[in-house]
Formats: C-alpha cells, sequence, structure tokens
C-alpha cells in the first residue's frame, strides 16, 4: 500500500493506493489517525483501492468513530466498485460518510 | 457463471503463516479462478473468502506465535460444478463452536471476516486435521 496526503485549511485529504488487508492496516492507521486526533475532516479518497478485507473494513470504523470523538469527520470518497461491494457486505453503507 | 466454470481442477500451494502472505494467496486464487474461467463478481468473492480464512488462521491459529516458519496449505479444487477450497494448519486447535461473527448491527472493529466467509459460501465446516495438520477447515459453493 502507498498512500499520498494532501493538506487544505482544515482537510486532510488521505489517498490510498493498493490493496488493504491485515498486513497494511498499522499503516493505514498510522497514516489517518494523526489527522483525525488534530481535529481535522479526512477525506478518505479510495479511488486507487481496488481490494480491501474485513481488516481494511475495521479501519474505515475505527476511523469513522474516531472521528465522531474528535467531532469532526472522515468522507470516503471515489470508492471503487469492488471495495463498496465489500461496504455494503458488512452493511456499513448507511452508517460510513461515502461520497 | 461461465459454461466452463464445470471444469475439473485441483491445485495447491502452502504458505508462509504470515500476513505478508495473503497477498500471494491472492494472487494464488486468482490464478486459479482465471484458469477456471469464473467470473469476475464471483472472483472477486471467492478471493475474498478465502482470503478471510486465511487471514484467520495467522490472526487467530497463530496468534501466539508470530513468528512462526509454519506453513499453511490452501487447496482449492473444482469437481461438477463445486467449488471446494480447504485449508489446512498447524496451529492451536480451533474450537469450532467458538468461532463466531460479531453481530453485523454491532458497529465497531474487527469480527467481520466470519461474517463474510458465511455470506459468500454455501458451506463452512471444520474437519479433523490429519497428521501432521491440526486443523482443516473446508468451504464449500455450488458454481
Amino acid at each position: 500500500m502507498s498512500y499520498k496526503v494532501t493538506e487544505e485549511g482544515n482537510i486532510a485529504t488521505v489517498h490510498l493506493d493498493g490493496e488493504i488487508d491485515m498486513d497494511v492496516t498499522e499503516k493505514a492507521k498510522e497514516v489517518i489517525f494523526p489527522h483525525i486526533d488534530a481535529g481535522k475532516e479526512v477525506h478518505l479518497n479510495l479511488s486507487n483501492v481496488q481490494y480491501m478485507d474485513s481488516s481494511g473494513i475495521s479501519v474505515l470504523i475505527e476511523s469513522h468513530q474516531k472521528a465522531l470523538e474528535k467531532n469532526t469527520k472522515v468522507i470516503i470518497k471515489e470508492v471503487s466498485k469492488s471495495v463498496l461491494k465489500v461496504i455494503m457486505m458488512a452493511k456499513l453503507e448507511q452508517i460510513l460518510n461515502l461520497e | 457463471m461461465s459454461e466452463l466454470a464445470h471444469t475439473n481442477h485441483t491445485e495447491k500451494k502452502d504458505f508462509l503463516v504470515r500476513s505478508s502472505s495473503l497477498k500471494d494467496v491472492r494472487s494464488f486464487c486468482r490464478e486459479v479462478f482465471e484458469k477456471l474461467h469464473i467470473d469476475q463478481n464471483l472472483k472477486d468473492e471467492l478471493v475474498l473468502a478465502i482470503a478471510e480464512a486465511a487471514q484467520n488462521i495467522v490472526k487467530h491459529a497463530y496468534k501466539d506465535s508470530p513468528d512462526t516458519e509454519d506453513k499453511m496449505v490452501v487447496q482449492i479444487s473444482c469437481k461438477d460444478n463445486k467449488l471446494q477450497i480447504g485449508f489446512y494448519d498447524m496451529g492451536t486447535p480451533v474450537d469450532p463452536g467458538k468461532v463466531k461473527h460479531r453481530e453485523i448491527d454491532n458497529i465497531k472493529p474487527g469480527g467481520l471476516g466470519t461474517f463474510f466467509i458465511q455470506q459468500i459460501m454455501d458451506a463452512v465446516e471444520f474437519k479433523d486435521g490429519k497428521k501432521p495438520w491440526i486443523n482443516h477447515l473446508v468451504l464449500t459453493k455450488q458454481l
């Protein structure tokens, strides 16, 4: 997994690239969580993520819940069809902020 | 499903029990399913189910041995239009009664892998592992 982060004002946009599984979840958290902890609104761009398993879904849930605690939000953007299918299988499409 | 998915075929491969092996497990599955001419949609689901089962071996059966040199075997068989995926490992014995997913409406991280496997596959069965194996999991799906 690789990533790119851009920041503009209070918005941190995190682009993840590759397959998100148990092997990379810690790295994904290290990339995403500091921005949430800093109170930033995080835009998580998943256009280049073609595979995500339950570990990746857990990162999305944890990010979402952490953001709520910090009175901010994580918006998931440009989710690929294959990842959306997994999100829907987990019945999270109404819980997570998808755009 | 493609008509060619009826092809009878068996392949197996071993992998080090590590989280870094999961991408290799997925690659192996994708290659086999390509040979079986399974359509992309079903292929994605099956790869997810298999990767989740392999992840459970790493995460649970080898919870206390993260640096093990043990290998797990994944065997994919297609016979008479029925897909059977076998997993063999030498980790801590699994108590099938304790393998449960979390309540799906109780939103929290974790506990989804088994749910995905059950959603995707027709049957999930723990069999007695024959030596040297401790655990033998079989997932089946009618094509």
